[in-house]
């Protein structure tokens, strides 16, 4: 009885949070002179309007719902886990490397991709072991030294399109020379999205599901997460179980970004995070570390993400505002579990 | 176990909602408009822009968006969208062509692709759309003699010879330099950019040598490239450090390969402070008021004249697949219904060079051609032999930067 | 001043903290409230102090109804309250700690407070130094800084909550002095304690509180049986225990040699046996919990060697020790002992070994710890978190987690905090556990315990430690002295003489 009160007064706060995100972009709006029902319109109908505005929104979502994935396992170590964008990088940057390394040579394609996703899973954890070590052994906080590796993988990927793998005469921004057809994860029809990327997404939420909820590893995480000190008086060798959460939010930001390699831009371009890792960062806290959200909350976000597109489209608005709208989100429904805590707790 | 339940029954959920909105046949855009596009004129033709930049950044990107207003003002009919900073890092997790279908989805029935840059997803557009007409400025994919030659019936491509510009800029600069250093504030390096750049090279040096009556080796002509169009945060170098990098080493005339005025700003800090420095934007005929009293001039693209003329064959059904390299109209390089591209004069600039610099355009105007031999490329290799000129393709095509200049090839 | 209590209710959800509580407390009187833990003291107090609101029901002073809203009212109207940690500004100076808190007024110059300062500690015989640094001082000396600051914001009534708890016996018998010099002075002393001995001594007249309600009120003399039985509701009897140690040598420590600043322990050789029990006896911060430390792994000793059960386990880590059958409950519960935010239920299937397969048997676990909630009286469900257990009910989940067969167990402060029921149910399981073969070390600052439970007890003083002491032929008056570093010479043949004087 009283679990079910609790339950559904919770579910009222966060509606509450909800109703105040989209109420403080309304007043934003409303400062510009823009009309908020119309722009919440355009970011609907932008999203879902038509199939390829679907299919686009699935593009988003699957590097959303890895790198959450990702992310909720460090989390549950009570890590922070910044870094996760440098290690899609250098998930990218390994699988850019392999399909470079067999590009001109009798390997079948299918196996080159397979193993340059691989690769990329593997570069991605290394990375993210690499922040762990910094905190376990050299006593860096894994926030400071993940902003340093992340800095460090965008000057390396920069440095890698620019120099090594610049397209022949050409050194830009738009990426390195694009992929033969033979090395795209194939797409669906016309459409953007791959029905590989989909599966693998869905496998890797599954994992996790049942990897935090059901495993002992899980719950051992969880309990160095909760309590470090006392975890590892209750016998939990804990700088072990940070180190793999770090290597197992890697494998996940890795795939992320050899999906984004083979299945999207088919080549290796500056922003090839696309910011998914800050972005999964903002869901794994929104929702409150539950596995069971990640598929629904990412699709919220990349449908806000594809939608935001029409705003400067039609309304000259500035697209960031899909941001704005996602960041106050973040804001307010953690704000509103504060207040449930102050009302539900006390008094 | 509810848990597991609620977590499985969404997974179904959204995987059958996509196999149902997927399964429907490819989307046809002109049936799908969602909004009724207004009634009033029905044969109304909109066209849609992609910008690499800021629609207001005074320079490449503004020259485009002028010239779709000058296509509206000048063909009854047409109504232009756009959309701007389309690139990557500001627009992360789209691409061009996926932003070009949002153009056609708001009624756009031809697209510009106004970047290099987007050259990939230009074609992947195209190709996919074979209804919708598409420029690609700067493009070379429909250029039968180019090297990179995709033949695709709905695709033009437009560039302005803004070589002349570029010699005429380097002449400009030539004329000004007091320590006979003159740096190149470049994008980044592409085939476009190194041949703009060398013809900035060839025309200091030809004026440098020809009416300054100087040694061609007390000329120092150094590029150094931030890595884009413009300044991205994080990712290029910032401009206005390398500004302030090339006055601190003794430039003191900056020629801008970039689509914004981090040039102008420095040079003007530093005239400001007693170093007098000037500095030639570029891309926009009005650039020059970011700073005018430090700018000698702007080489400008006029692409309305071009555009004109395709979306008027688009609309009138004459459209025709071509490679279009344009010259300015030599009678007046600065007139906006003629020419493609142009050199104005700006405040910064001194009675004496003006005169030289009027007598420059003339001989280019009566065939004078810089792209003439003896040439040899940066590493020494020879390029062009004593009175040979350049073809076309060679020079689009040039592969490195040329002897004497210093800064990075590729 | 008179302060009464009139129909105080307080609600924490389901719990009735305080029920219908109506009492009158006379000034000039040393009040004693009796309960064990859990019995709704410690939130009558924050009523009257003005933590809390109660859901209903007034407060009296001098027959007037008023309302307490902020402990700075009740400051206002008089009332001052120690708690249990007392609440200080550790990085100040004791002068400056002194006048925090001080309203407006005149401001008196640093030497004029200085002065004052003295003067009134004076008093009651306490030697605080106005320049030493609050974070130097003991919880003793904290506790009087404290009294004399509340007595200088004007206190008339002051609240004492567990005051004896952590302090030496010497500070103890002064604070009973001081307070009872207060008492003299018409001031009116409330003082919340579960410890019988404490209140039979002391006070005047003394209420006893069982989960939420007023049981009675008893003026002194007083009949322990009977306040024991108005605490629990049922008679306690205390068991004779006898030693149940083996000769077989379990653990050792050679030469140790351990530094942790600001000690650096010397020379400790000890043997414990099978069976045995070791109790450590020492004021707070003397090195007992550094040795403790050493002999799991926790804290690694420059030199010497720890033997268990004959493995030389030196500069291993804590997981080593325990897979050698070494356990340890630290003092902080939820910040060492468990994890705050997981289940009981979660505690049992992390620290149970067997069923290990990948994914967790959620009901053979959840079974499990039904059992062992039921074997350990454990009041919670397997959903229970951890943190939401009430003191005792932690401690007693913490030794159910240990694994069955153990050489030694040892103890940061076993029975702090709780109630007499709890600890003699605490020391019941492990004194089963040391008939089976296991050890125990333990740390406690009450001598009582430590005499009680132990069969050989180590004395630290200032980083210094005794040899091995027959609990048998030791005295707790000669304990006493001990550990606050008076008689080592004469006990031990030792040249040097210790005075207390550890605190500058």
């Amino acid at each position: 009885m009283k679990q079910a009160r609790t339950r559904s007064l919770s579910i009222l706060f966060q509606l509450g949070g909800l109703i105040l995100a989209f109420g403080f972009v309304t007043l934003i709006l409303l400062s510009i002179d823009a009309n908020p029902a119309e722009a919440f319109r355009l970011i609907w109908q932008g999203a879902v309007g038509n199939s390829t505005r679907i299919a686009s929104v699935f593009v988003v979502w699957v590097p959303l719902v890895l790198v959450t994935c990702g992310v909720l396992v460090t989390f549950t170590a009570g890590l922070w886990n910044i870094g996760i964008e440098g290690q899609i990088t250098l998930g990218a940057i390994f699988t850019t490397g392999v399909i470079r390394l067999f590009l001109d040579t009798p390997v079948h394609p299918v196996l080159v991709i397979v193993l340059s996703i691989l690769a990329g899973m593997v570069g991605a954890a290394i990375w993210a072991v690499l922040a762990g070590l910094l905190k376990v052994f050299g006593g860096v906080n894994e926030i400071f030294g993940g902003l340093g590796l992340n800095f460090i993988a965008t000057a390396l990927n920069i440095g890698l399109i620019f120099g090594a793998w610049s397209r022949p005469g050409v050194a830009s921004m738009s990426g390195t020379e694009p992929f033969p057809e033979a090395y795209w994860l194939p797409t669906f029809q016309n459409f953007r999205f791959s029905w590989y990327s989909i599966a693998l997404t869905v496998v890797g939420l599954v994992v996790i599901y049942f990897l935090l909820q059901g495993t002992h590893f899980g719950l051992r995480l969880k309990a160095v997460g909760k309590g470090i000190k006392s975890a590892f008086r209750l016998g939990i060798p804990t700088w072990q179980h940070m180190l793999l959460s770090f290597l197992i939010c890697g494998l996940f930001a890795g795939l992320a970004g050899a999906l984004q390699v083979v299945a999207v831009y088919h080549r290796l371009i500056p922003a090839i995070s696309s910011g998914y890792g800050f972005m999964g960062l903002m869901i794994g806290m929104l929702i409150n570390y539950q596995a069971i959200w990640v598929a629904p909350i990412a699709l919220f976000f990349a449908a806000l993400n594809i939608g935001g597109i029409q705003l400067p489209i039609v309304m000259k608005l500035d697209s960031t505002l899909t941001g704005v709208l996602q960041g106050s989100l973040v804001l307010f429904i953690l704000l509103m579990q504060g207040v449930k805590q102050r009302v539900l707790g006390n008094k | 176990m509810k848990k597991k339940l609620v977590f499985l029954v969404l997974t179904l959920v959204m995987v059958s909602a996509l196999i149902l909105t997927a399964c429907q046949p490819a989307p046809e855009p002109a049936a799908e408009v969602e909004e009724p596009a207004p009634v009033e004129e029905p044969e109304e033709f909109v066209f849609g822009i992609l910008m690499v930049g800021p629609y207001n950044d005074r320079g490449w990107s503004q020259a485009h968006y002028e010239a779709g207003e000058y296509v509206v003002e000048n063909v009854p009919g047409t109504r232009m969208i756009y959309l701007d900073v389309v690139n990557t890092a500001d627009r992360p997790g789209t691409t061009a062509a996926q932003l070009a279908e949002e153009l056609v989805q708001q009624g756009a029935k031809l697209v510009i692709f106004n970047s290099d840059d987007m050259k990939d997803d230009a074609v992947e557009f195209t190709r996919n759309n074979p209804d919708i007409f598409v420029i690609h400025a700067s493009g070379d994919t429909q250029w039968a003699e180019g090297e990179n030659y995709i033949p695709l019936e709905n695709m033009v491509n437009v560039m302005g010879e803004m070589e002349y510009g570029k010699f005429i800029a380097g002449c400009d600069a030539a004329l000004h330099t007091q320590t006979g250093s003159i740096g190149y504030l470049g994008p980044l390096i592409n085939e476009e950019t190194r041949r703009l750049t060398a013809a900035a090279y060839l025309g200091a040096e030809y004026c440098w040598e020809n009416y300054l009556g100087n040694d061609p080796n007390d000329l120092s002509f150094r590029v150094t490239w931030i890595g884009f169009w413009f300044n991205i945060p994080g990712f290029t170098e910032d401009p206005s450090q390398v500004a302030q990098e090339f006055i601190n080493t003794g430039v003191d005339v900056i020629i801008s390969g970039i689509d914004t005025t981090e040039a102008l700003v420095e040079a003007r800090k530093a005239t400001s402070e007693g170093t007098p420095v000037f500095a030639i934007p570029y891309d926009y005929e009005g650039a020059c008021d970011e700073a005018p009293e430090v700018c000698l001039g702007v080489p400008w693209y006029n692409w309305g004249p071009a555009y004109v003329r395709h979306i008027t064959a688009a609309m009138q059904g004459t459209w025709e697949s071509v490679f279009e390299w344009l010259p300015p109209d030599w009678n007046d390089i600065n007139n906006r219904d003629t020419t493609a591209i142009g050199y104005l004069s700006g405040p910064g600039m001194s009675p004496a060079a003006q005169d030289w610099l009027q007598q420059f355009i003339g001989e280019l105007a009566g065939g004078l051609n810089l792209w003439t031999g003896p040439l040899n490329l940066q590493d020494g290799t020879p390029w062009l032999a004593e009175g040979e000129v350049a073809t076309d393709v060679e020079v689009w095509y040039l592969p490195q930067l040329l002897e004497g200049m210093e800064g990075r090839s590729e | 001043m008179k302060i009464g209590f009139n129909q105080i209710n307080k609600h924490f959800g389901e719990v009735h903290a305080n029920a219908d509580i109506t009492l009158d407390v006379q000034s000039g009187m040393i009040f004693g409230i009796l309960g064990e833990n859990g019995a709704g003291k410690s939130t009558l107090m924050k009523i009257l102090s003005g933590f809390i609101q109660p859901d209903s029901g007034e407060i009296v002073l001098d027959g007037k109804a008023v309302s307490i809203e902020t402990p700075a009212d009740a400051i206002k109207f008089g009332i001052g309250m120690l708690h249990q940690d007392p609440l200080d500004f550790p990085p100040m100076q004791v002068i400056d700690n002194f006048i925090v808190g001080q309203r407006g007024g005149l401001i008196l110059s640093h030497k004029d407070v200085i002065k004052a300062f003295r003067e009134l500690q004076s008093q009651f015989d306490f030697s605080l130094d106005p320049d030493a640094y609050v974070d130097t001082l003991t919880v003793g000396e904290r506790q009087q800084l404290e009294i004399l600051r509340l007595l200088w914001l004007g206190a008339r009534v002051l609240i004492l909550d567990e005051p004896t708890t952590g302090i030496s016996i010497q500070q103890k018998e002064k604070l009973f002095a001081a307070l009872k010099v207060l008492a003299g002075q018409r001031k009116t002393i409330i003082f919340v304690s579960h410890k019988l001995e404490d209140v039979e001594v002391l006070c005047d007249q003394v209420a006893i509180l069982r989960k939420g309600y007023l049981v009675g009120q008893v003026d002194a003399p007083y009949d322990t049986d009977q306040l024991v039985e108005m605490m629990f509701g049922k008679q306690i009897v205390l068991k004779e225990l006898e030693s149940v140690a083996q000769d077989k040598v379990v653990f050792e420590l050679q030469d140790l040699y351990i530094e942790q600043y600001p000690l650096a322990i010397e020379n400790v050789n000890f043997s414990l046996r099978a069976g045995e029990v070791i109790g450590l006896a020492g004021m707070e911060g003397s090195g007992q919990d550094v040795v403790l430390r050493a002999c799991t792994g926790l804290l690694r000793p420059v030199s010497g060697r720890v033997i268990v059960n004959g493995t030389d386990l030196t500069g291993k880590n804590y997981l080593e020790f325990m897979q050698n059958g070494v356990a340890f409950l630290p003092a902080s519960r939820l910040e060492e002992g468990l994890v705050p935010g997981l289940t009981l239920a979660e505690h049992f299937t992390v620290t149970t070994e067997d069923k290990q397969q990948l994914f967790i048997d959620k009901a053979y676990f959840r079974q499990k710890s039904e059992q062992m909630i039921e074997e350990y009286h454990i009041i919670g469900r397997p959903e229970t978190p951890v943190e939401s257990l009430s003191g005792g009910n932690q401690q007693r989940a913490a030794l159910s987690l240990l694994k069955d067969s153990l050489s030694i167990i040892l103890l940061e402060h076993p029975t702090r905090g709780l109630d007499i029921e709890s600890t003699i149910y605490m020391w019941d399981k492990l004194k089963e556990r040391c008939k089976l073969g296991t050890s125990i070390f333990f740390i406690s600052g009450d001598l009582d315990e430590i005499l009680r439970y132990s069969d050989r007890i180590l004395v630290f003083f200032s980083g210094r430690v005794s040899p091995p002491l027959d609990s048998a032929t030791v005295s707790l008056e000669q304990l006493g002295q001990l550990i606050g570093g008076k008689g080592w010479a004469k006990e031990f043949g030792d040249e040097e003489t210790y005075e207390a004087s550890t605190n500058p």
